[in-house]
């Protein structure tokens, strides 16, 4: 109760209900959405997830990685090779996979702290060791190297639930994802409001002044990098048994560690919901755009012949640039603003 | 009047109107027995950074109607899926095809998408044939409703070896030495490795002296060709993408490195803007690559229906093999007569088609829905065409071997 307490707290009354409706809403998602509308929904929280973990460092530490991907392929990579060598189920392999995930981020925490290596300058380092574990991994046989890693599905696994195994129906994988995607934001709320997450905003206002007044910066820096490699681990984990294929180039590619950052920023950086309202405005804008093509198409206001392959990421891509214009502390401080959704002086 | 028109509809009429079109539209009628038409999901990449190649696919998909409806196949009803170069997206619009209603999927190039796609159409049982993905494991996993007539990475390697063997001999022309040139991705560096491992077993006649890998998004490769030059392998062997095969190609003559021959295993030096950026100086380069065979009545169709739709373009192995899964899917429909899931699975087992595009005998799933051997040719450029020069059995043109020297031209 206290937790949800907590987590409720920043919340006006309209917020409230806007967001009881939202759940129930989304917890009903797979009785009224089609197979399609559901895997979308997964990739939405999958991806709130990830970007909670990114905002965790940015947007409250002050930290600016743009590897994050090295880390939710570790957790799944992990994950995957324990269930598939020695059959640990995930439900227990989450805990070496995650661990895995949270040393390199250790690693690469202390190497940049140690040296003081911050602002772009750890961003690079960042993305040095993703491209590095990526490399490794190209040239690792019993990881499946450049060929991918592949776990083994059949009809039967899209049945039931096993948790366990994560082996079950594509509800079950939503309803995972959207339990783990609201822990998230929920221990992110209970680390804002705990004194690490005073200690982290002082850090990332003022670092001088943080360290001035006693805060040791290596270390709560370090719990930073800790938690969040570690969100993002458990991320991996989720990605590995839901798609069941992993290819190096794909997993490590910089192109997901930017992708994990868009929701955070179109949402708001540094703010609770930001990372969840902006994957919830970015992922379903691609969508709609393409049905509002295909809609175009099928009422002939475009002739259906005409291929407009592409489009839609060039309409997506100009949304996102007048989102960051306009917008550019992120739409959810400014949508909380307008519909009043948190309550006055309360962060969202 | 208008509130007795409004009225004449009552709520509940209304919503349970609703509810019924809802549950409808959910519920596609994948089942129906006897169909006249099948709807195929086609899913390829046709934005991001492999469109080009998700467009060249399609085209083939576009004339097959045509020229299948000619030859008395059944009707198809296309609905396109696209990709977008990601893993993720194709398996969400796997997901959507289906939902659409598509009966079996066509797809979807790269083997990454692929098999993200393969997942999603073996948990819902509903047939997917493979255009294009060379992954060995996507036909090793058990999967019993993927179907793939494209060669797997082991055999176009294989195969590369075998063709060069052939040309060897027949040319009398046999280079002893080889330098091979690679792109620094997972495509490249996966081929080039299977290469380098491979060269012994094979027991070649040449060293590979030098392996040089580049940048996947370097521009200018005047030090990639020095090393080559300083190397003096009498051949290049290249494992490129078509910007890089182009700057090489340039480079190569701009440093005057004179060689033996160029081979490629890949895209990028058979293709259209290739071929039209270097001119003469693309001629003679040969591609060992899956290819189509002219030599086939439906291939000579397939051309003269893509000349017409598609005027001053080529056809190269992402036209044929799509075309080709096409053409799986109507035959199997044809003999299945119903676009029930499983009638359509058992059509494809039994698929015995020896009038396809590409070369090969034929087209024959084995247990594991791989036709056990595709194999692959050896494509030669002149004059702006790309001609099959090997194996015998499906070669327009005798190879040119030593390529003519850049000065010569």
């Amino acid at each position: 109760m206290k937790a949800i307490d907590l987590f409720l707290s920043p919340l006006s009354a309209a917020g409230r209900w806007l967001g009881a409706v939202l759940l129930v809403v989304l917890l009903l998602l797979p009785y009224w959405g089609s197979s399609y509308v559901m895997t979308v929904a997964t990739t939405v929280f999958y991806l709130a997830l990830v970007g909670q973990s990114w905002n965790l460092m940015l947007g409250f530490a002050g930290l600016l990685s743009i590897g994050h991907a090295l880390f939710v392929g570790v957790g799944a990579y992990a994950s995957a090779y324990l269930f598939s060598a020695i059959g640990l189920p995930p439900a227990i392999g989450v805990v070496p996979a995650v661990a895995l995930a949270v040393l390199i981020g250790l690693l690469i925490g202390y190497l940049g702290f140690r040296f003081a290596i911050g602002g772009v300058y750890f961003a690079l380092l960042t993305i040095a060791f993703a491209e590095f574990v990526r490399i490794v991994v190209d040239h690792v046989p019993w990881l499946g190297a450049t060929e991918g890693f592949f776990l083994k599905v059949s009809a039967a696994d899209r049945h039931g639930i096993d948790l366990a195994n994560l082996r079950g129906a594509p509800e079950m994988y939503y309803y995972l994802i959207m339990a783990l995607a609201l822990g998230a934001l929920v221990l992110c709320r209970y680390l804002l409001r705990s004194r690490l997450g005073y200690y982290w905003q002082a850090i990332r206002d003022d670092p001088e002044a943080a360290e001035a007044l006693g805060i040791n910066l290596l270390r709560y820096r370090m719990y930073a990098v800790a938690i969040s490699s570690g969100m993002a681990g458990v991320a991996g984990v989720f990605y590995a048994f839901y798609q069941n294929s992993l290819f190096p180039e794909i997993v490590f590619n910089i192109e997901r560690s930017i992708e994990a950052t868009l929701g955070s920023i179109v949402g708001g950086v540094g703010t609770l919901f930001g990372p969840i309202f902006g994957t919830f405005i970015l992922t379903p804008l691609g969508e709609f755009v393409t049905e509002g093509i295909d809609l175009l198409k099928h009422w002939r206001v475009i002739d259906p012949e005409t291929k407009l392959d592409g489009l839609k990421l060039l309409v997506w891509s100009f949304i996102v640039v007048l989102i960051v214009l306009f917008k550019p502390t992120g739409l959810w401080p400014w949508v909380c603003h307008r519909l009043r959704l948190t309550r006055p002086g309360a962060e969202g | 009047m208008k509130s007795r028109m409004t009225s004449a509809v009552s709520r509940r009429t209304l919503l349970a109107g609703v509810g019924a079109s809802a549950l409808a539209a959910s519920v596609p009628l994948r089942h129906g027995l006897a169909a006249s038409k099948i709807k195929v999901g086609i899913l390829l990449p046709r934005s991001g950074p492999q469109a080009q190649i998700g467009i060249d696919c399609q085209r083939g998909a576009d004339v097959a109607p045509e020229v299948l409806g000619a030859m008395g196949y059944p009707e198809m009803e296309y609905i396109l899926g696209d990709t977008e170069t990601k893993v993720d997206v194709a398996r969400a619009q796997a997901e959507k095809l289906i939902d659409a209603g598509a009966h079996v999927i066509v797809g979807a190039f790269d083997s990454g998408q692929t098999m993200a796609a393969a997942q999603v159409c073996e948990q819902k049982n509903i047939p997917l044939v493979v255009n294009i993905a060379a992954v060995t494991k996507l036909t090793e996993l058990g999967y019993k409703w993927v179907f793939r007539n494209f060669p797997t990475g082991p055999m176009i390697v294989g195969d590369a070896f075998k063709n060069q063997k052939t040309l060897f001999a027949e040319s009398g022309a046999t280079p002893k030495s080889v330098a091979l040139l690679h792109v620094n991705d997972t495509f490249g560096t996966s081929l080039s490795g299977a290469l380098m491992a491979l060269t012994p077993k094979f027991k070649m006649p040449y060293k590979i002296v030098e392996k040089i890998p580049y940048d996947p998004y370097g521009r200018d490769f005047s030090a990639e060709v020095r090393k080559v030059k300083a190397a003096k392998p009498e051949a290049l062997w290249a494992v490129s993408r078509l910007n890089d095969a182009i700057a090489i190609t340039k480079e190569l003559v701009r440093q005057r490195v004179d060689l033996m021959g160029i081979l490629s295993t890949g895209p990028g030096w058979y293709e259209d803007p290739y071929l039209q950026a270097t001119g003469k100086y693309g001629d003679d380069v040969i591609s060992l690559v899956p290819w189509v065979d002219y030599k086939k009545e439906m291939a000579r169709r397939m051309r003269d229906a893509y000349r017409k739709k598609f005027p001053g373009r080529s056809i190269t192995s992402n036209q044929g093999y799509t075309f080709d899964a096409v053409l799986i899917v109507a035959d199997a429909f044809k003999r299945a007569g119903s676009t029930k899931n499983t009638d359509l699975q058992a059509a494809l087992r039994t698929t015995d088609i020896t009038n396809n595009t590409t070369i090969g005998e034929g087209i024959r799933f084995n247990e594991k829905g791989q036709v056990p051997h595709v194999p692959c040719g050896a494509v030669q450029n002149r004059d702006g065409k790309q001609l099959v020069v090997l194996p015998k059995f499906a070669a327009v043109a005798e190879p040119i071997w030593p390529m003519r020297p850049w000065r010569e031209r």
